[in-house]
Order: C-alpha cells, then sequence, then structure tokens
C-alpha cells in the first residue's frame, strides 16, 4: 500500500454512494409516514445491492484498489475510501445478508393495520439502514479517525436492535453491550490518538510507510486492538454478547451475529496488515490466537450446556468468532509471499462470509422455531422438524457449514487454516480447530436430535409460519454451504490491492 | 488417470452416488417424499452396472461447481461397490415393505447413507472421499434412530459423537497427507505416495488407524456397534453393518500406503486386529440378542481384516487391497444377508423357519470360512498376506472362533424365534435375500482365479479342504460343550466397555461445569473489564518482544 | 515542567480516574459519568498532540482540534443514547408497556426460568 499521491479511480464514486445511499433512505422514512417505510425499504435494499455488486465487479475487474478522495484532498489532509479484495467481499456479504434479512423481517415488523404506530416496525428499518451504512463506512474507510466513527455509528445502530421488544432483559444486555462497547472505543480512540502524537497522520496507507518499533506504538497499537477486542466479544471480553445476541429480535441477532460483531474485527486486521504490516511479533499473534482458542473452547462447550437455543447459538458465535483470529499468527508471512500464509488469508475470510450467512440463518430458523412454539427450550422442541421441515433443514445445513462438513464454506475455513497451521509448525492451533469441529458436532446433533425427536406431548402452534420467510433462512444456508465450492487454493480477489 | 472418451462408462460412474442424492431431491415434495420409499430398491442400480461393466482405470474430473471431485474405479473398488451395492438393493426391498412409520424421512436417511456408502469406494481425492464418508457415517444417524425409543436414542446419541470423533481425526489426517502432497495435490493416490518421506507421516498415520478403525470398530473403539446394530431397524442394520461399515475398510485400503513396509505401524494394527478377532468373540458368545451376537461377529471379522491390512503393511505387500476387498465383499453379503434373514424369521410361521434358518446357516458358517461356501475361498486369500508366522497361524485359528460364534448365534435365533411370534406380520418378501445368499456363496467362486491367480478347483484339494475344515470342526466342539452351559456365561451388557466408559460421564461433567462457571466469572462486569486493561498491558508486552 | 507535560498528567489522571469508575462502579448512570470522564482524558490528550503544529510556527495543528469536536459529538450522541436506556431500564412501568407487542410476536418473555 504505497500511497504517495492518492488519486481517485474511474469507479471511485460507487464507494460513496454505498456509504450514502442507506443514509439517504433513512433521511426519507424520517419524513414519511411510519407505515410507508416498508416500501422505503423495497427501493434501498436492492439498489443497494446493486451498488455493492457493482463494487466488487469494478474490483475484480480493474484487478486493484477503488479510490475515491473525499473533497479532492488526498490525504493526510484530506480522507480517502477505498475498497480492496477484502472490502468489496465484506461489502458483498453485508449486501446479501442485510437484504434477506429485510425479506425475513418483512413478516416481523410489520404495522398493526388500525390503531397507532408501533414504533419497533419503525425503527427496525431505520437501524437496518443505519447499520449498513457504518458497515460499508467501515470496510471501505482508510483513516483511523473516520472508522472510529464508523465503529461508533455502527454501535449506536446495533445497541437498539438489542432492545427493540422492549422487554426489561434485553434493555438490561442492551445497556451492557453499550456500556462495554464504549469502554472499547474508547481505548481504541486513545490508541489512535497516540498514533497521530507520534506519526502526525491517521491514514492507514501513509502510517505503513512510518510506523517505528517503539513502545509508545506498541501501547498504542495494543489500546486499539483490545478496544475492538472488546467490540468484537472475543473471549474473554464476550460479556455482553450472550445476553444481547440471544435477547434481540431475530432478524436483530442475524444481524448482530453476522456481521457486527466482524466490523470490529475487520478492522483489527486494517491495523496489524495495513496500518502496521511486520509490526505484530511472533509473541502477540500467539496471544491473540491463544484468546481465539479459549473463545473456540469456552464458547463451544457452554454451547452444548446451554437450554435455550437462542443462547447456545450465542456462544457459538462467540466460538465461531474465535477461528478468525487464526488469522494473526498464520497469515503474517503473506506479505512475502508465502503460500501457506496465503492460505490461511483466505482461510479466515472464508470462515467470516461463511458463518455470516450460517449463523444469521440460523438465528432466523431459531426464531421461526420460537414463534411457531412460543419458546425456544431445547429440550421442548421435540417434533418440530416435521411440522417446519424447511426450518429444519436450514438448520441443518448451516450446522453443518458451522462443524466444517464439506461441501460448506466452513470446511474450506477449517481445511486452508489447517493445513497453514501444520506448514508453519504451529500444530497447536489445528488442535484447538479440530475439537472445535468435534464440540461444534456435538451441539448441533444435540439439537437437530430434539427437532427429529417425537413430541413428548402433542405439539401446539402458536401461529402459522409463513413459507416464504423460511424459504429466506434456507437460501441464507444455502449460500454458506455454496461457499463450500470454491477451489482450495488462495483466492486471487481477497488480495486484490495489497 | 487416463481420461477415457467412453461416455457411458463416465456417466455411470458419476450416476452411482449421484442417483441417491438427485432422488433426494424429489423429497422436497412432500407427496415424493412419502412415496419416495417404494423406489429404494432402483437407487443403487447404476452402481451395480458400473461395478460390472466399467472397465477399472476409468476415471473422471467432475467440474468445480461439483467440488472438482475425481471419480475412479479400480479393482477393489469395483469388487466392494458391486456387493455393497446388491446388499443395498436387497435392503431396500426389505425396508419398503418392513418400514411403515415416518417412511419420508427414512427414505431420505437411506438414501444419504447410500450415496455416501457407495461414493467412497469411487473417490479418488480426499475431498471426495471425506465428503462421501461424511455423509455414510453422520446420515446413518438417522437410520439408528428411526424407531425412537430411549434404546435407539442412546444408541444414535453414541453413534453421531464417535462419527464425529472420527470425522474429525481423519479430517487431521488429510489435512497433513495434503500438506505434505506434491504441489497441493489433494489426489489419494499423491498424498499415499508422498507419505513416506513426509515429516508428519507418524501422526498421520496414527489418525488414519484411529479414525478408520472407529468405523470398522477396533477394540477398544468399538463399543457403538453392538448397540448401533441392535437399535437401528433390521433393513438398516443390514446396510450399516455390510455395506457402510466399509467405509471404514476401503480407507485402509486406500490410505495405508503398502508400497513401503512399515513393520512397526503393521504389526501393531495386526495385533490389535487379532485382539479383536478374539474379542468379538469372546463377548458375542455371551449375548441373548442375535443381532447383538451378529454385531460383536462384525466386531471380529473387522478385526481380522485389520489383521490382513496389518500383515500387509508390515512386509509392504501390494496385493492386500485385492485381497482384502475381497474378503469384505464376501463379508457384506453373509453379514447383510443374515441380518436381513431376521426380519424374514419374524415374519415366518414356525414351519417355515427351517426355509430361512437353513441358508442362514450356510451363510453364518461361512464367515467362519466353511469348505465349498464363499468363505472358504475369502479365507484362503487372506493367508497370502498373513504368512505362516503367529500371527498368520492365530489368524488361522480365529476361524474356530467364528465358527463358536456362528453356532451360537443359530441356536440363539432358534430360541428366540417363538417369542418373536406374537409381533404383528410384515412380510417382505424373501427372494431379494436369497439372491444376497446366493451372491455371498457363488461371487467369491467366481472372482477367486482373478484375485490370488491361482484356479478355485485349488480350493477342492484335500490339503485345502482339510484346512478350511479343522477350525470350524474345533469350533463346533466348542460349541457343544459350551451351548449347554451357556448359563454360566454372564450376560454381558451390549457395547461392554462403554459401561466402563459411562463411569467417566460424572468426570465430564465436572470438566464441563468448570467451564460454565469460568464463563459466569468472566462475565462479571468488575471482572470483564479488568481483563481489558489486563489484555491493554499483555499485548503491549508482547508486542514488545520481538 | 512543561505546560505539554502537564496536560499530559492531567490527561493520564482523568483517563485513570474514568476507567477505575467504569470498572467499579455498579450503577449505570455512575458508569455513564466515568465514561465520560475517561472521554475527557482522551480529548485532553489530543488536544495536547495539537501543540505539535506550533514547531512549525502555527499555533497549533488543526486537525486534531477539529477531531477532538467530532469526538464530543460522538460522545455526547453515545452518553444520551446510554442514558436513554437507563431510564427505559428504570421507568416503573418498563416492560409492561411492550410486553403484549413482545406477546403478539410469539415470544415467551421468561420462557427459561419456568
Amino acid at each position: 500500500m504505497s500511497v504517495a499521491a492518492v488519486t481517485a479511480t474511474t469507479e471511485g464514486y460507487l464507494l460513496v454512494l454505498a456509504i450514502m445511499w442507506p443514509v439517504a433512505g433513512i433521511l426519507v422514512a424520517l419524513v414519511v409516514n411510519g407505515r410507508n417505510i416498508e416500501r422505503v425499504a423495497y427501493i434501498v435494499l436492492p439498489i443497494g445491492f446493486a451498488i455493492a455488486t457493482a463494487v466488487v465487479m469494478a474490483v475484480a475487474q480493474g484487478g486493484q484498489s477503488q479510490i475515491y478522495v473525499v473533497g479532492g484532498w488526498a490525504p493526510p489532509l484530506g480522507v480517502a475510501l477505498r475498497a480492496d479484495g477484502i472490502s468489496a467481499a465484506m461489502m458483498m456479504t453485508t449486501a446479501m445478508v442485510i437484504c434477506a434479512t429485510g425479506l425475513f423481517a418483512r413478516g416481523e415488523f410489520v404495522q398493526p393495520a388500525e390503531g397507532p404506530e408501533a414504533r419497533a416496525p419503525y425503527v427496525f428499518w431505520i437501524l437496518l439502514f443505519s447499520i449498513w451504512s457504518a458497515l460499508n463506512a467501515l470496510v471501505l474507510g482508510s483513516d483511523l479517525f473516520n472508522l472510529y466513527v464508523a465503529l461508533e455509528l455502527l454501535t449506536f445502530a446495533a445497541v437498539p436492535l438489542v432492545c427493540l421488544k422492549g422487554q426489561k432483559e434485553t434493555i438490561e444486555a442492551a445497556l451492557r453491550y453499550m456500556l462495554f462497547a464504549l469502554i472499547g472505543s474508547v481505548l481504541y480512540l486513545l490508541g489512535a490518538v497516540m498514533i497521530y502524537g507520534l506519526y502526525g497522520t491517521l491514514d492507514i496507507g501513509l502510517l505503513s510507510g512510518r510506523v517505528r518499533a517503539e513502545p509508545a506504538t506498541w501501547i498504542a497499537a495494543a489500546l486499539m486492538t483490545v478496544g475492538l477486542l472488546a467490540k468484537t466479544a472475543l473471549f474473554p471480553l464476550h460479556l455482553w454478547l450472550p445476553p444481547a445476541h440471544a435477547g434481540a429480535p431475530a432478524p436483530g441477532s442475524a444481524i448482530l451475529s453476522a456481521l457486527v460483531v466482524k466490523g470490529s474485527f475487520f478492522l483489527i486486521v486494517r491495523i496489524w496488515f495495513d496500518a502496521m504490516p511486520g509490526h505484530l511479533s511472533f509473541a502477540a499473534a500467539q496471544l491473540l490466537a491463544a484468546l481465539g482458542a479459549g473463545a473456540i473452547l469456552v464458547g463451544s462447550v457452554l454451547a452444548l450446556r446451554q437450554q435455550r437455543l437462542k443462547l447456545m447459538i450465542a456462544y457459538s458465535t462467540i466460538a465461531q468468532l474465535g477461528y478468525l483470529f487464526f488469522i494473526f499468527p498464520l497469515a503474517t508471512g503473506f506479505a512475502a509471499g508465502i503460500v501457506w500464509s496465503g492460505l490461511a488469508w483466505t482461510g479466515s475470510w472464508m470462515q467470516l462470509f461463511s458463518h455470516a450467512f450460517a449463523k444469521a440463518a440460523m438465528f432466523m430458523a431459531a426464531g421461526l422455531i420460537a414463534e411457531a412454539l412460543g419458546h425456544d427450550r431445547i429440550a421442548d422442541l421435540g417434533g418440530i422438524g416435521r411440522k417446519l421441515p424447511i426450518t429444519m433443514f436450514a438448520f441443518a445445513l448451516s450446522g453443518l457449514s458451522l462443524i466444517g462438513v464439506p461441501p460448506s464454506g466452513g470446511f474450506v475455513a477449517k481445511w486452508l487454516l489447517l493445513i497453514a497451521t501444520i506448514n508453519e509448525g504451529q500444530w497447536w492451533w489445528a488442535a484447538v480447530i479440530v475439537v472445535g469441529g468435534l464440540l461444534a458436532g456435538g451441539y448441533i446433533f444435540m439439537v437437530l436430535g430434539r427437532l427429529l425427536a417425537d413430541p413428548l406431548s402433542p405439539l401446539v402452534i402458536r401461529g402459522a409460519v409463513s413459507r416464504s420467510r423460511e424459504l429466506v433462512a434456507l437460501s441464507l444456508a444455502v449460500c454458506a454451504v455454496l461457499l463450500g465450492l470454491v477451489p482450495l487454493q488462495p483466492s486471487d480477489f481477497l488480495r486484490i490491492g495489497r | 488417470m487416463t481420461m477415457l472418451a467412453d461416455m457411458p462408462a463416465v456417466m455411470l460412474l458419476a450416476a452411482a452416488p449421484a442417483v441417491p442424492l438427485l432422488m433426494i431431491a424429489t423429497a422436497i415434495v412432500p407427496r415424493a417424499r412419502e412415496r419416495l420409499i417404494a423406489y429404494l430398491p432402483f437407487a443403487p442400480v447404476p452402481a451395480i452396472v458400473a461395478a460390472i461393466t466399467v472397465p477399472h482405470g476409468t476415471s473422471v474430473v467432475l467440474p468445480q461447481a461439483l467440488l472438482g471431485l475425481t471419480l475412479e474405479i479400480d479393482k477393489p473398488g469395483a469388487i466392494l461397490l458391486g456387493s455393497a451395492a446388491l446388499l443395498w438393493m436387497a435392503g431396500g426391498i426389505h425396508a419398503r415393505s418392513s418400514i411403515r412409520e415416518q417412511v419420508g424421512r427414512f427414505a431420505a436417511w437411506w438414501l444419504i447413507t447410500l450415496a455416501g456408502s457407495l461414493g467412497v469406494f469411487l473417490a479418488a481425492d480426499m475431498i471426495g472421499f471425506y465428503f462421501f464418508y461424511t455423509l455414510v457415517s453422520l446420515a446413518a444417524y438417522g437410520l439408528v434412530v428411526h424407531d425412537d425409543t430411549p434404546d435407539a436414542r442412546r444408541a444414535s446419541s453414541l453413534y453421531v459423537a464417535l462419527a464425529l470423533l472420527g470425522e474429525a481425526l481423519l479430517f487431521m489426517a488429510f489435512v497433513l497427507l495434503a500438506a505434505a502432497a506434491p504441489g497441493g495435490s489433494v489426489l489419494i493416490s499423491d498424498a499415499v505416495a508422498a507419505l513416506s518421506a513426509s515429516p508428519w507421516r507418524e501422526p498421520a498415520l496414527l489418525l488414519i488407524i484411529l479414525g478408520f478403525g472407529l468405523k470398522i470398530a477396533l477394540v477398544p473403539l468399538h463399543v457403538w456397534m453392538p448397540l448401533t446394530y441392535v437399535a437401528a431397524p433390521t433393513p438398516a442394520a443390514a446396510v450399516l453393518s455390510g455395506a457402510a461399515v466399509n467405509a471404514g475398510v476401503v480407507g485402509l485400503i486406500r490410505f495405508l500406503p503398502f508400497d513401503t513396509a512399515m513393520p512397526a505401524w503393521g504389526e501393531a494394527l495386526a495385533v490389535i486386529g487379532l485382539l479383536s478377532a478374539l474379542y468379538g468373540v469372546i463377548v458375542g458368545v455371551t449375548q441373548a440378542n442375535p443381532k447383538a451376537v451378529l454385531a460383536y461377529s462384525s466386531i471380529s471379522q473387522m478385526g481380522f481384516i485389520a489383521a490382513v491390512l496389518g500383515m500387509g503393511l508390515a512386509t509392504g505387500n501390494t496385493a492386500v487391497p485385492l485381497v482384502v476387498a475381497f474378503y469384505a465383499a464376501h463379508h457384506t453379503l453373509a453379514k447383510g444377508g443374515l441380518f436381513l434373514s431376521l426380519g424374514l424369521l419374524d415374519a415366518r410361521s414356525p414351519r417355515y423357519v427351517w426355509l430361512v434358518l437353513l441358508p442362514a446357516a450356510v451363510l453364518a458358517l461361512g464367515l467362519a470360512g466353511l469348505p465349498l461356501t464363499g468363505g472358504q475361498l475369502a479365507k484362503m486369500a487372506a493367508k497370502g498376506p498373513l504368512g505362516d508366522g503367529a500371527i498368520g497361524t492365530l489368524a488361522h485359528l480365529s476361524a474356530a472362533g467364528s465358527t463358536l460364534l456362528m453356532l451360537f448365534f443359530l441356536l440363539r435365533l432358534n430360541t428366540t424365534v417363538p417369542q418373536n411370534m406374537a409381533k404383528p406380520t410384515i412380510n417382505p418378501p424373501a427372494a431379494a435375500w436369497l439372491v444376497v445368499a446366493f451372491a455371498a456363496l457363488v461371487m467369491p467362486w467366481i472372482l477367486f482365479p482373478t484375485i490370488v491367480g491361482a484356479s478355485w478347483r485349488h480350493a477342492l484339494t484335500h490339503k485345502e479342504l482339510w484346512s478350511a475344515s479343522w477350525p470350524v470342526i474345533a469350533g463346533g466342539v466348542m460349541a457343544a460343550v459350551l451351548w449347554p452351559r451357556r448359563a454360566i456365561l454372564r450376560n454381558i451388557p451390549q457395547g461392554d466397555l462403554l459401561i466402563l466408559a459411562e463411569r467417566c460421564g460424572p468426570a465430564a461433567r465436572r470438566v464441563a461445569v468448570a467451564f460454565e462457571r469460568t464463563d459466569d466469572a468472566l462475565r462479571q462486569w468488575s471482572v470483564a473489564s479488568m481483563c481489558i486493561v489486563l489484555l491493554v498491558l499483555l499485548t503491549a508486552l508482547a508486542l514488545a518482544a520481538s | 515542567m512543561t505546560t505539554a507535560t502537564l496536560f499530559g498528567l492531567c490527561s493520564s489522571a482523568l483517563v485513570g480516574l474514568g476507567l477505575f469508575g467504569v470498572i467499579v462502579d455498579p450503577h449505570p448512570l455512575r458508569k455513564i459519568l466515568a465514561f465520560n470522564l475517561l472521554g475527557s482524558g482522551v480529548f485532553l490528550l489530543f488536544g495536547v498532540v495539537a501543540r505539535r503544529g506550533a514547531a512549525a510556527g502555527l499555533g497549533g495543528d488543526p486537525v486534531p482540534q477539529a477531531l477532538v469536536i467530532t469526538g464530543i459529538v460522538v460522545a455526547f450522541a453515545a452518553t444520551a443514547l446510554a442514558v436513554a436506556l437507563v431510564l427505559r431500564l428504570f421507568e416503573p412501568e418498563a416492560g409492561n408497556a411492550v410486553e403484549s407487542e413482545a406477546t403478539s410476536a410469539g415470544l415467551e418473555v421468561d420462557g427459561g426460568r419456568s
């Protein structure tokens, strides 16, 4: 990333559009009647999807990053937006999950036909657009302070999503999430301030050329990294995640688990692979991976012990996030052209994307089950598989991706990561990855066994479940499976721009 | 690896696993799902045709949209494929008339297991092998749990736990193989060829033997087998015991490097195999349930196969894959046939019981190598790799144990038949079963010359006949002595060592509770926020330590 | 002691106090106040950093000043949101007003406890 003079590329305007389009949706939503907000969504979602597709096409065809220089002021004075391979892929994943969630939420967040307007449906759509805009800003930003703002926007939009239903428990969960995330962001900001003090710039491209190995840099980097870990809910900083993700309504949980926690992870990767490449010491990389390993083991065992389906899925998210952190010890040789580092790089992103699809599908399936039964106690799920076969199928497919059964994105991710651990000589991470898959198999089959079993007492279905919403969950699960069809090689697309 | 221009052959090869998978796709329509079970016998037809007609060495590389799988047929693969497909067909005919509840679901699980079971014999790359192996391992869960009784639930939970463990072990093994393969190739042949020079040879071999050892139920990894076969509906038990278990056999055939002599690994495998062979007999004779006796017989037979494979590995004998495939194919038909006969006995009136019992007796003793049965030839073929040493002699002696166990099976069968008479009768057609029984008897005679390169007449010499007879006679004498005294044999619970393992349950629970306590503590606000501060310091220190 | 050092020490003290409050204070409102203290410390540090520009003959580096203003706005928004949540939490009828909405969507409020 040498940026002597940053100039905009021809399709750079798409990047601004990607961030501003959902914001435009919010502005329109504020002036229209609450009953029409769903119609606004039908316009915002497909066009936003088209923008993300266009960015991916532009990046793929150009074979290089798309750049936009805001206001024509080049860094360090101005701010640049850039879309490289990973940001384009993140944008695509975001667009797919958000559009699917929008379709899924149609049944859940409708205005009552009569009486006063309800607040939750109105707020939901606005939050959805905000999250979309914030995530796009986060993956496109290349200025540490701008990224801080994007990160805060993301948190502010994510927190109310938790307590949309307004029960006391969910408000508590939201508050806990909010306060913990605030500690994280203030630490990040402190680190960024120190970086500015040291190097006089916050632009990632410029920093990569200026960063020196000195104690102040280490402290600043540690502050930023750990602040972001708190927002990613990496073990042992995961206290807020289970109640928040399990308490949110199903579409909210899907977005939170699939996308929001990945945003801050993306930023950690940006710091260590783009802003300070080569400065992550072996010990620090091992520390991050060790936390990931702890997340996998503790999260998976706790998932096995849960009695509520949504809590089980939330703990599974904690575990699955752990795999992402193997990118640090395994892919650091990536820039130097070491083959298996490229494998680990691709494998980690595959884990991120496939988990996004699988987990969104799984939370949707859990939401549909809870809707049909009025509860989500795992022990009493018997027989629901017969009533909701499509939902069960969606759950099973996404579960298989989480376990890492071929063909699925989860399998590709684990295969590539494992090959990298072996070549890197860090077999201890391989053991954790394998045990994690085994434990995931345990909690997935625990639920599948209940879904398939005969009901203990005749099932009472509280409400009809719409077929189209079941199909939305299934299609996301199928996306996770289809990711398994990519070749088991380093992806060229994901290394565009580096 | 020549891609022949022979389109029909290539299509057949791909159709063998694809047809059952395509049949499942129809299950999306609920009405089609309910009728699917009637078409189960047709699912393995392409595989049977492929096993007989496709020339060995034919291979096909599927497009990337189908995972880029490579399918290839060779002689051991064809033998295993043909015998397994035949059993699946007979099992399908049986299931069509004997499964009455939840037929749609049963058919779906059946077809997935079937696709995996046939696919493993054809997969030439590790990803494809792992894919099919996963299908056959995990989908069998649905067959085992079908009856939804407490026993079925316990058996299926245990089964799936160990199947997942096996999957995990093999995943790691394949990664180690792929990491050492030249140019990132995932072809099994490339990976195995590179294994002897691989820096990860020892762990890879260990994982391969453990992973596939779980599937073929080598002692002490055998605990799932008796529970599973007893709990599964009869046709499912037949195909699992006969066909699905061969996924483990073919795995060992494909992944052990028989072109390099590895005495230590080979002899270790052979010794474990013989222990299993013996163990299966000893525990098997104490079992009252004929299905459990058959399950222990499978443990014993698979132990014998492991002994042959082990000796092959120890001496670097490249003929072993073919011999083992031959032996395993006979076992498929004989064991599958015996399980199916149990289903038939349930339905027969006492007068005609002998019509089933007599062929069943021939099948059962065939497993012990009774002269003139297919089993005699199977044992004869195995003699070569086993050699004349201590292992060879012990393996030969194990035939006496098999005879004993099989006679006990027949006697147990006879004593349990009257109890089953009260059951509402379902009447599976006997013809399909007779075809399997006949194939078990005849198929080895047809294939024998192509396996060992000697005429089948060789089997009829006095020396060979006597060699095959005396273990049977010895087993008969043991049975005659033991049967009247069977009361002294304490009925060992099915799954034997499992009962010991279950004592570890509280310990495992304690570990889980400890994890829960850790999590509870870490989710305290003050602890978690202190963790942040601590982590900042740790990370800064770790960054400084460069 | 230069002014820069003095301000730096002040900001460190603020950060330390804020952090202490956020960690040990059980009441959410006090946590929010402590967070603001923490934020002020960071902003003060940013102000000190702006002195760098003084070396180039300017009164100060303008970039941090612009960023601090943005940061204050963000921190204010965060405080507002957090306080709103606290208010909702301590409303006497918290949960009741919206409970019917929750049950109509099919979720049992305390499914796990029964």
